[in-house]
């Protein structure tokens, strides 16, 4: 007995040292010392880890070049990265590690679905949190003042889609979610705008993510025709959807929200079978003025790999973070949260930057780009 | 009647697929009483071993006989490595209760899907060759001769498969054993290496349904073979568990009201309407279409 008794001591002993040099460290990675830790919260594994890692790769540029710069307030910012992996859960478990990591402030937020849950860990912990991609109407209607979001919103993309729809004759709109929450958001505000644009939602359906096989779904659609189609989920079963819509040749228009905005749609369906896709989305850097520059130097750094959906937002949202961070001269955290807030006109790559009311972009920045020999264009 | 024909031959291509993996599912619990829920993740693993092989050749231009070759291969491999499972996971178990070893091909279920994350990564990866599209419009429907060639292989394997079981000395000796294994011993049949072999069939002929839905759909990723390993399941209860015939039936009969389910209720029912019909059958004729009368011996 007296053995084991020694035992547990030693080993409490070591705990307690281990635990004591974690909270050191936790101590330093806050504003204490000459760095400002900034937390990054991005899904980095599951299935859409290849935005999450464009983003990441996009908001590691901007802290290189901010530190490159002399940094902020002589200091230098440094990036604790957390995965969310698009999963509410793994989200506020990551968002309650950053918290423990004593961050200044938080870049990230892909998914709406994962996005809920981890801003109210940082609300309740006074962060202010930066979203580059996350753009469901829910997240402003949370009410938080540490939540700002640099992405247009569903109701804006849906308004993007059904003017395109209506700009070109397209009155049977079939409408396909994937049960997201984004999706589903998007697929329902879009059924409000078409049906106020005057044309008549014909189809409105759900599919399960993970199915390979959509034949039934797009027979049934072939049976009422539309004019158009808008898949507002994610590329991995858009890519499938589209393939088998044109095997079966379905009539009409095929367009897919931001989800969908990866190049990997394009090989998924197929060259041929993209054809003519039209996506919704957010430009990427590529089709942005004035973001040669940031692009040359993404793939000069990243073996030639192009920028993603939201690399040149999230690039835009640590350039705004440094720059609030200025404005409020020190990395408190309802400081930094009012220099956000009051940040007017920031000029950023593709959009300028001004929060409204509800924390969110005064103007959106939503453009309808189009597959032309396997690559995107802007759409006429 | 264009939709109906249609909805038919795409529900021929989905039950297809079922009834290839829901046969290994059967033979397994007909020979040693477990169900195992490993099966379909075989499915994934024989699409994934398909997807490094054809990305391997198709440098060199896999034609259509580069396909077949694949297929043959994925099929043997992971034929083997079914067998490896048996080995390794169930057979130490095989005189333990079916809890137990139950509980074990769950835990080589999780096993399989996590190591192909690890080794094939988490992404969606798209299969490097892409089956042709064309085909015939039949009746106002558009069935593609891949979609024949699917089904004609699919036949082709479960009719070698009922010759086997039918026909040879080994096929004898495992509807012996899932008759009588104890008697069997006594007679000198080689109980473990009957149940191997019975493991190598179910295990490659998911491996081919695997390798065919990835060239026939494109994409492939590790999770794939949960959902349609519960199908698989669903359709080999709906034929009747440890029948063979019972398996092919219940998987065409499952994709066909699959597909006229998502077609009437539309897509998110999908798989509402697969797990209903397993209920159903559960509860008014638990024996499916094609099985016997069992008595329980516990």
């Amino acid at each position: 007995m007296k053995k084991w008794g020694s035992v547990i001591t030693a080993a409490l002993l070591t705990l307690s040292l281990v635990v004591a040099g974690c909270a050191n460290q936790g101590q330093s990675s806050g504003a204490s010392g000459d760095e400002i830790a900034v937390g990054v919260l991005l899904p980095v594994t599951g299935n859409n880890a290849t935005d999450g890692k464009d983003m990441q790769n996009a908001i590691e540029m901007a802290v290189k070049k901010v530190n490159d710069g002399g940094g902020v307030l002589g200091k230098k910012l440094k990036i604790e990265v957390a995965d969310d992996g698009c999963d509410p859960q793994m989200a506020t478990t990551a968002a309650n590690k950053l918290v423990s990591q004593n961050v200044v402030a938080v870049v990230g937020g892909y998914c709406s679905g994962a996005t809920l849950p981890s801003s109210g860990v940082f609300k309740n912990a006074n962060i202010p949190m930066i979203v580059p991609a996350a753009n469901s109407a829910k997240l402003p209607a949370q009410g938080y003042d540490t939540l700002f979001l640099i992405n247009g919103l569903t109701p804006d993309q849906a308004q993007t889609a059904a003017d395109y729809m209506a700009a070109n004759q397209a009155k049977k709109v079939a409408l396909i979610h994937d049960n997201s929450a984004y999706a589903k958001d998007l697929a329902d505000f879009a059924k409000a705008s078409v049906e106020k644009a005057g044309g008549t939602v014909v189809a409105y359906e759900a599919i399960n993510p993970e199915e390979k096989d959509f034949s039934a779904l797009v027979t049934k659609l072939k049976g009422v025709a539309p004019d158009a189609t808008y898949f507002t989920g994610y590329y991995a079963a858009g890519g499938l959807m589209l393939k088998q819509f044109k095997q079966k040749g379905v009539s009409g228009l095929f367009l897919v929200g931001d989800g969908s905005f990866s190049e990997d749609i394009i090989k998924i369906a197929g060259a041929d079978n993209a054809e003519g896709l039209l996506i919704t989305a957010t430009p990427t850097a590529e089709f942005i003025e004035g973001a040669e520059a940031f692009t040359t130097e993404y793939k000069a750094t990243y073996n030639n790999l192009a920028p993603g959906p939201f690399s040149a937002l999230s690039y835009n949202a640590v350039n705004l973070l440094a720059d609030a961070l200025k404005l409020a001269n020190s990395t408190d955290h309802d400081a930094l949260k009012k220099a956000i807030k009051e940040t007017k006109d920031f000029k950023a790559l593709g959009q300028t930057i001004s929060f409204n009311a509800q924390n969110t972009l005064d103007t959106s920045n939503f453009a309808v780009l189009k597959v032309t020999g396997g690559k995107f264009t802007l759409a006429k | 009647m264009d939709i109906l024909v249609q909805t038919l031959a795409d529900g021929l291509v989905i039950g297809a697929f079922y009834s290839l993996i829901a046969l290994g599912y059967t033979m397994v619990f007909g020979i040693i009483k477990l169900l195992n829920f490993a099966h379909g993740d075989l499915y994934m693993l024989g699409a994934f071993v398909g997807y490094s092989l054809l990305s391997m050749i198709s440098g060199s231009g896999a034609g259509l006989m580069g396909i077949i070759v694949v297929l043959l291969l994925t099929m043997v491999i992971v034929g083997a490595i079914g067998m490896g499972i048996e080995r390794v996971a169930y057979r130490p178990l095989l005189l333990a209760p079916r809890l137990s070893i139950l509980i074990t091909a769950l835990g080589v279920s999780l096993f399989l899907e996590n190591g192909s994350m690890i080794a094939w990564g988490a992404q969606y990866q798209v299969y490097p060759v892409q089956l042709s599209h064309d085909g015939w419009n039949v009746l106002g429907a558009q069935i593609t001769y891949t979609q024949m060639g699917l089904v004609l292989i699919s036949a082709l394997l479960m009719l070698g498969l009922h010759l086997f079981i039918s026909r040879t000395l080994y096929g004898k000796a495992m509807r012996a054993i899932a008759h009588d294994q104890t008697a069997c011993h006594l007679m000198g049949i080689n109980v473990h290496k009957v149940i191997g072999l019975t493991f190598f069939i179910g295990a490659s002929l998911a491996a081919g349904a695997g390798t065919m839905a990835g060239a026939y759909y494109g994409t492939v990723n590790f999770m794939m073979g949960f959902i349609i390993g519960l199908k698989a399941f669903t359709a080999a209860v709906l034929g009747g568990i440890g029948s063979i015939p019972g398996a092919m039936l219940g998987g065409l009969l499952l994709g066909m009201m699959e597909t006229a389910g998502t077609f009437v209720f539309g897509g998110s029912w999908k798989d509402v309407v697969a797990f209903s019909l397993l209920i159903l059958i559960l509860v008014l004729k638990p024996t499916g279409i094609m099985g016997e009368k069992v008595t329980e011996r516990m």
